[in-house]
């Protein structure tokens, strides 16, 4: 059996978070968690993870975003793959209706919007972290 | 000496609602040697309303035009309490906060702007205020007999803008009218609320503050409420009808802004200040000083 | 519910990049309440509604009007004495609820911030005839007429801009809110 992979979960949602982090457990994973931006940053300058799974909407707006762009800045953690997981296009129906959401601008690996099938998440969260170790392999 | 340069910052309403605002703070500036240079393109500051959804997109668009006055290397001067208490809060919390500027700069890259936290800015008051001396040389046409309650409402000077400020207890409005000639009354209420967007959200609540407002000006003895704020402006003026048929009370209190009554003293002419385009004419007092500002 | 954060915790999180004192400071003295000028008008005062986020109390909160009557003055948040930014707070439960969609629905405040910040996004500034429209058809009879009354008033004197103002480098203002709020195409 290969070595336990270590996920790090920044969700300001206590709920949604006690769902999947359950759900990730169950799939063998080691899942920290933090219900903050700043908290999130402090655990990703602490530990190394395998994937990080990003809220949005969280503190005082679209934090999520910020965190992704710092991310893609620092030269230790650029490489770690990021899941965006979000439900900004609920919670801002009223300013975009319809509209896509669309994060190009940040190195972010995948998104999907709440709520998210169980499998679906294990199976984005394994390919990610498959793909991340490939290209690290080639380096 | 060279002349105060400011970038200003009208703020929506004082595109129409509060034109006199504008018109009579251009005046004033003139009369003081006071060079204030519109903020070309400005957005709005957000109100009170963006709070409520995205604080970053709040302090984005605070930002954009606070890098438009850095781009021009001047402080910036707001009239309306709101658009100020946006835009000091704003510049003060990118200051402080390396990461949020980064990420509201990221944003600002689309506007060629950048927010380096070089200026200050100021609510329009402060900046006649800091030069009495100067304001009491001009007032060649004083306001006397003129009894003004001066409102200064909530937002020039909460929430907090330093430790050593005194925001119980200020008194550089009266100052400012004792300048002009007037006589500042002793107006209880001056630190509180006028309701604000609540006269939208809870007309019930907002009508109520508003009767307390005018009552307690009623009772200090003034002919005029004097305010620094466009929506205070509105709130006591025009709203004045339906808190007398709310409460069956029978208000008739002009309501003018600080800098119509500054012109005024300065013999500016009335309708150069906006004067006419109230709800409820001036006083007396007030309106032997227009006579005469017609003359000079 | 969450076995591992509780509710006041989860309040705390949200007002935390904004740097605040969180509510567990709180030592129910009353100033908040006390000198409060809407506070007649709230369903539950400002020291109560404090009590309640502590205790956890989340449905009781989230079915509350008086965050949505606070009018920003931040005379609670001034008077303090354990520095608790009171209005902040009013702010984080706004968004809090307008997030979560779940508000009373008869309530004009969210109704009037959305069609504000619709109008923003559209054309940089603001313009009262649309937002008059967000709560003109809530008022009574009276108060249409009152308000109609005001609104010609308004026009007679010259006060009512006839046409949207709007900023001129439009474009580059909807992409810099894009890259705060991603969505759209």
């Amino acid at each position: 059996m290969s070595e336990q992979k270590q996920l790090l979960i920044i969700d300001d949602d206590p709920d949604f978070v006690d769902g999947i982090k359950s759900i990730l457990t169950k799939g063998n994973y080691k899942v920290d968690v933090a219900y903050t931006p700043k908290d999130g940053w402090a655990a990703l300058e602490k530990n190394k993870y395998d994937l990080l799974l990003l809220d949005v909407m969280m503190g005082r707006g679209a934090e999520g975003i910020m965190i992704a762009r710092k991310l893609g800045k620092d030269v230790n953690l650029r490489e770690m793959p990021v899941l965006i997981i979000t439900s900004i296009r609920e919670q801002m129906a009223f300013l975009f209706p319809g509209g896509a959401v669309h994060p190009n601008f940040v190195n972010v690996d995948e998104l999907v919007e709440k709520p998210v099938e169980p499998k679906l998440l294990l199976e984005k969260v394994s390919s990610l972290i498959k793909s991340s170790e490939s290209k690290k392999k080639k380096k | 000496m060279t002349p105060k340069k400011f970038a200003y910052f009208p703020g929506c309403s004082l595109e129409k609602m509060a034109e006199s605002y504008h018109l009579s703070t251009v005046e004033i500036a003139r009369v003081m040697g006071m060079e204030l240079k519109e903020l070309e393109d400005w957005n709005c500051c957000g109100a009170t309303a963006y709070f409520h959804v995205d604080e970053l997109l709040a302090h984005t668009l605070c930002a954009r035009n606070l890098a438009m006055a850095e781009k021009e290397g001047l402080d910036l001067v707001a009239p309306c309490s709101g658009c100020y208490k946006n835009m000091h809060s704003c510049n003060a919390h990118l200051q402080k906060d390396h990461d949020l500027a980064d990420h509201i700069n990221f944003a600002l890259e689309e506007d060629n702007l950048h927010f380096d936290g070089k200026i200050k800015v100021h609510h329009l008051i402060e900046v006649f205020c800091e030069d009495l001396k100067e304001v009491k040389a001009k007032a060649t046409n004083p306001l006397t007999g003129l009894k003004v309650a001066p409102y200064y409402g909530c937002q020039i000077l909460r929430p907090r803008k330093f430790e050593h400020e005194n925001v119980e207890e200020p008194r550089y409005f009266e100052d400012l009218m004792t300048a002009i000639g007037a006589t500042p009354v002793d107006f209880l209420l001056r630190l509180r609320c006028c309701g604000g967007a609540l006269i939208i959200t809870n007309r019930q609540a907002a009508l109520s503050m508003v009767r307390n407002l005018l009552q307690n000006a009623v009772d200090s003895g003034a002919d005029v409420i004097a305010t620094a704020c466009p929506l205070c402006q509105v709130n006591l003026e025009c709203y004045q009808d339906q808190v007398n048929t709310e409460f069956g009370t029978k208000f008739s209190v002009p309501i003018f802004y600080f800098t119509q009554l500054m012109g005024l003293s300065m013999g500016i002419p009335a309708k150069r200040l906006g004067i006419g385009t109230e709800f409820l004419s001036p006083p007396p007092a007030m309106l032997a000083a227009c006579r005469k500002a017609a003359v000079v | 519910m969450s076995t591992t954060v509780t509710f006041g915790q989860e309040i705390a999180n949200l007002l935390q990049e904004a740097g605040g004192t969180p509510v567990s400071a709180c030592m129910q003295c009353g100033t908040c309440s006390g000198t409060c000028p809407v506070g007649d008008f709230m369903d539950v005062r400002p020291q109560r509604l404090i009590h309640m986020i502590d205790a956890g109390l989340k449905d009781k909160v989230m079915a509350t009007r008086a965050f949505w009557y606070c009018a920003s003055c931040y005379q609670c948040t001034v008077r303090c004495p354990r520095g608790i930014d009171i209005a902040e707070l009013m702010y984080g439960l706004k968004r809090y609820t307008i997030w979560k969609n779940q508000y009373p629905a008869d309530l004009i405040g969210p109704a009037f911030s959305e069609t504000f910040i619709k109008t923003i996004m559209r054309a940089g500034r603001s313009y009262e005839p649309v937002l008059a429209t967000s709560y003109f058809f809530t008022l009574g009879l009276k108060e249409m007429l009152s308000e109609a009354q005001n609104a010609t008033m308004l026009m007679l004197k010259g006060r009512l801009p006839v046409l949207p103002a709007r900023i001129k480098r439009l474009e580059n203002f909807k992409r810099m809110i894009k890259r705060i709020i991603p969505i759209g195409d």
